[in-house]
């Protein structure tokens, strides 16, 4: 009977969520036909629109979301309604502007204007329902934080904050028995960082009793983030003693008494929470390192890639952060020098996302970063021009754009020895329509043309990660997309150029909201298997805390590659059952014991929600979580996670480029480092001459000790881009027998006996191999 | 229209020369960087927005700056493009700022002093020759346990002459120039 129902309910969001879809085509089919007849096509924004929304449905959306911000702001000093008007006719005169230039179009804005309000509303009902279906009841208090932080976003990254706060504070002033202000004062200074204001406001707030436990409890986040963690664990106790069951209450007792070195006497037992989570036994052991080398830089930092931009040998790390880039030269002996100032990256504000990619094949890796993510930005490719600089050649690759890209990830899809770009477009804030993702050919002479429709890479919901890999063993790169707010989708590669959709045949598309991804061959039985993280409540992630487990179906996703076009979850049979709020992730085998281990790194936007990074280490059979055991911090904020050997040692460094979406939390770049290595490995770095020029899609096969393990070299994949440099971990094995490699160009070949503990060359079609750098010692 | 891609910028080094500073004060009046140093050992210039919250926490290590180093010139710089002198001087009044403020708001210094961010602070030495560059600190609170600080340091190892240990610090905080702050505004 339950089984009936949840069928029957399965199938009344998915034949309402097709009606959505199918009435949002008709309507855009229509605009398209009107747009056709009156010569209105929406151009494609090569940048910012300063002047005026360039097209309706954009005018509208920023109507819509104007409208929506002031509501939220205006109401705490009586000025509500006019301020409403007001923003809606200074949007109305703006979006007026983008069809006044054409007489056809204003003659049909009565028709237009509608359809352009109406396809706003079914793509935004298209994403409640897809909320609602993944957390029922509790979406709605889900979808208003997520509303709050889409519509703070502008507000801060125009820096408006200071005046909204100048307009809190007068009102406090003007209305002191206004409780609510005086609360709504204090989450507002945490955010901007002012935490002692934020505490003070908040004490103000909790003299108020219908206000009380809330604001006890926002006081213990802000005591805690000005280190008075005596006063945070007082507060979460008396906001917890008036409302037990407040979860983050709880969680930021656990982490203030951490601090003090165990729950104060203070703290009744029936508070005292443990969490069971990350526990696992493990030999690995981490220091944290980032001062200690020279990566501790500070600043918001978004996403992250470690290559060698120079040639030296050694692998460099970028961090793509709010205020501007960060490139770190490695000095060889395991300590970085800050090389930004005078790169050209260094002044890339508001980047997100790095992806490294040779693109002009001339030995140089170049970068390509997006910006913002959440809310549309400019994109840039910078050309290496080998001297330590780089060069804006965005325009000349052709490659303009202005959209909300969260991910760009490298791939020569056509196998023709140049590497692809893919560009994701996300959400582009509460109201914003979704810009269609873009694919890029590359066109070997520096430029790019934009084939998207032509490949078919066409989905109505965002996309948020995206991962290159070919699951069927074809020798062509497919494309899974993950959406945060919307069906993951697989594209089949026909090698033809053009893409087929195979997602719901496949069995990936099951609603989850969806974070980064990556392909993995973690059984390495020579199938590409598909890891998927993805978000949750933060309240999912705490019960995974407490409990060890999350709510069922809530976990990351691990897709196993049935080898015949489809997959399955595994993974709860493969012991993963917590729920993280992950934002960035990859894997690597951090123990060389010779199985891939998965890192998360975990958070979210508001000021509250933060969640330790995690290891979780895989023995060939579960997935076991080893996060506190290993020493991992119990507390971040973790964008760009990325996996490396900094010191050609055969350690595997975990690097987490850390920061939050509001002012308050610039946290520093982090860097953990094993104490000890815990097995032998090999490193390989690949060099295409047919193929493209970082192999990327190259598949490598290992064989050692009478295992084959497998590896894809990857062009990307969300926040944080792993290295090129192919790591394997073999154990106690002290002799090597093979390594295979098959060439995007479909050249395979066979390395003999490469040594162990040393980081190698191979190039492609050329016999042997170069030895780069070798391990000190041996093990085993 | 703003550049919202800075070009490929000259490197700068610590030692390198910095451009003098040639700006009026928001409290009126001019300030230049090289006569402020005539009569001092050196010189913290500062980059700094009345829009950053970044920046509200150093008011009061701002305000005692000079009492507490009369050998060091402070010269803040309010960078950001499209912050007018009329609202840094309302900031002024509100948070009771009395350090001195030169208002920069064309970018043009920042832009000769590669600085990206606020805040963000330069220590140059009499000659102006650049001894130190990054943040006044850490950003955590001087009671935490974790607080570090990048300029008092910086400030100390360069009055008694010796080699500093850091001269080259993270930094953080709200970009000066970006195309977000030219569209719309959002709110009233």
């Amino acid at each position: 009977m339950t089984d009936a129902a949840d069928v029957l309910r399965r199938w009344s969001w998915s034949a309402l969520e097709m009606g959505l879809l199918g009435m949002s085509a008709a309507l855009r089919t229509t605009q398209d036909g009107i747009g056709a007849l009156t010569g209105g096509v929406s151009p494609r924004l090569t940048g910012p629109p300063v002047e005026r929304a360039p097209d309706l449905d954009r005018g509208t959306s920023e109507l819509v979301n104007r409208v929506s911000r002031v509501a939220m702001y205006a109401p705490v000093d009586g000025g509500g309604r006019a301020a409403i008007v007001s923003a809606a006719m200074e949007s109305a005169r703006n979006l007026l502007a983008a069809v006044s230039t054409n007489p056809r179009r204003v003659a049909t804005l009565p028709i237009q204007l509608p359809l352009s309000f109406a396809t706003l509303g079914l793509q935004e009902a298209l994403r409640l329902v897809y909320g609602l279906q993944i957390l029922g009841g509790s979406a709605p208090s889900f979808i208003a934080e997520i509303a709050e932080v889409f519509l703070d976003g502008p507000v801060y990254l125009q820096l408006e904050y200071m005046t909204q706060l100048r307009r809190l504070q007068a009102h406090v002033r003007a209305a002191p028995e206004d409780g609510a202000a005086w609360h709504e004062l204090g989450r507002y200074c945490m955010k901007c960082g002012m935490y002692h204001d934020a505490a003070a406001a908040l004490t103000v707030a909790a003299g108020f009793p219908a206000l009380r436990a809330s604001s006890l409890s926002q006081r213990a986040v802000a005591n805690y983030r000005a280190a008075r963690y005596a006063d945070a664990v007082r507060d979460a106790v008396d906001s917890l003693t008036l409302e037990p069951h407040q979860p983050r209450a709880h969680y930021w007792l656990w982490l203030a008494a951490g601090h003090l070195g165990g729950y104060p006497p203070t703290v009744p037992p029936a508070l005292r929470v443990e969490m069971a989570a990350g526990r696992g036994e493990t030999a690995l052991r981490y220091d944290s390192v980032a001062s200690e080398v020279g990566l501790d830089k500070t600043g918001e930092g978004r996403g992250i890639a470690v290559f060698d931009y120079d040639g030296d040998g050694h692998l460099d790390v970028l961090v793509a952060a709010s205020g501007g880039c960060s490139l770190f030269h490695n000095n060889g002996d395991g300590t970085f020098t800050d090389r930004s100032v005078g790169s050209g990256i260094d002044t890339c504000v508001s980047s997100f996302a790095v992806t490294v990619g040779d693109y002009d094949g001339d030995g140089k890796p170049d970068v390509f970063i997006t910006r913002q993510g959440f809310l549309e930005g400019a994109s840039v490719l910078y050309r290496n021009n080998g001297d330590g600089t780089f060069t804006d050649v965005t325009a000349a690759a052709g490659l303009s754009g202005w959209m909300s890209t969260f991910c760009a990830n490298w791939a020569d899809y056509d196998c023709d020895g140049h590497l692809d770009l893919f560009v994701g477009s996300n959400l582009n804030g509460l109201f914003g329509r979704k810009v269609p993702d873009r694919l890029f050919r590359n066109n070997g002479d520096g430029t790019f043309t934009d084939v998207t429709a032509a490949a078919g890479i066409l989905t109505p919901w965002s996309t948020i990660g995206a991962a290159w890999g070919d699951f069927d063993n074809d020798g062509y790169p497919d494309l899974f997309l993950s959406s945060a707010f919307g069906r993951s989708q697989l594209f089949h590669n026909n090698g033809d150029g053009t893409f087929t959709n195979v997602s719901a045949e496949a069995g990936i598309d099951a609603p989850c909201f969806g974070s980064v991804a990556f392909w993995c061959d973690y059984d390495d039985d020579g199938w590409l298997d598909l890891v998927q993280y993805v978000w949750c409540e933060h309240e999912d992630m705490l019960q995974s805390l407490r409990e060890g487990a999350g709510p069922a179906d809530r976990a990351l996703r691990i897709f196993h590659n049935n080898r015949n076009g489809t997959f399955t979850n595994v993974s709860a049979d493969l012991g993963v059952t917590e729920c993280w709020g992950s934002m960035s992730g990859n894997a690597a085998d951090l123990d060389n014991d010779g199985y891939v281990d998965l890192v998360l790194g975990n958070g979210g936007p508001q000021v509250a929600t933060c969640g330790p990074p995690l290891v979780l280490q895989f023995d060939g059979r579960r997935f076991r979580n080893v996060t506190f055991t290993a020493g991992l911090p119990r507390f971040g904020k973790s964008h760009g996670a990325t996996i490396a050997d900094l010191a050609g040692d055969g350690r595997l460094h975990i690097l987490l480029a850390s920061g939050g979406f509001y002012p308050a939390e610039p946290m520093p770049l982090e860097v953990y480092r094993p104490r000890a290595r815990l097995g032998n490995y090999l490193n390989l770095r690949l060099t295409g001459v047919r193929s493209n020029r970082d192999a990327i899609g190259a598949r490598v096969r290992l064989v050692a000790g009478g295992r084959t393990q497998h590896r894809l070299v990857s062009g990307g994949s969300g926040f944080g881009s792993l290295p090129l440099e192919q790591h394997f971990g073999v154990g106690a094995a002290t002799s090597l027998e093979a390594v295979e490699i098959d060439w995007p160009s479909r050249a395979r070949q066979r390395i003999v006996n490469p040594p162990v503990n040393a980081t190698i060359g191979v190039v492609e079609g050329v016999e042997g191999f170069t030895v780069i750098r070798r391990a000190d010692d041996h093990l085993g | 229209m703003v550049s919202y891609f800075p070009r490929v910028g000259p490197t700068q080094s610590i030692g390198d020369v910095m451009p003098d500073v040639q700006l009026p004060l928001v409290a009126g009046g001019g300030v230049t960087l090289s006569g402020r140093l005539r009569e001092r050992r050196g010189a913290v210039v500062l980059f700094w927005s009345a829009g950053c919250a970044h920046c509200v926490r150093y008011d009061g290590y701002l305000n005692s700056f000079e009492q507490r180093h009369p050998d060091i010139a402070l010269i803040a710089v309010a960078a950001r493009r499209t912050e007018t002198i009329d609202q840094i001087r309302l900031t002024v009044a509100e948070r009771g700022l009395d350090f001195p403020l030169a208002y920069g708001g064309d970018a043009g210094t920042a832009t000769a002093w590669i600085a990206p961010q606020t805040p963000r602070a330069y220590l140059v030495d009499r000659d102006r020759a650049l001894v130190y560059r990054g943040a006044i600190d850490n950003y955590k609170y001087e009671t935490d346990p974790a607080h570090a600080a990048y300029l008092e340091p910086a400030l100390n190892d360069f009055r008694h002459g010796r080699p500093l240990a850091r001269p080259d610090t993270p930094s953080f905080g709200c970009a000066i120039e970006s195309v977000y702050y030219l569209l719309p505004k959002i709110t009233r």
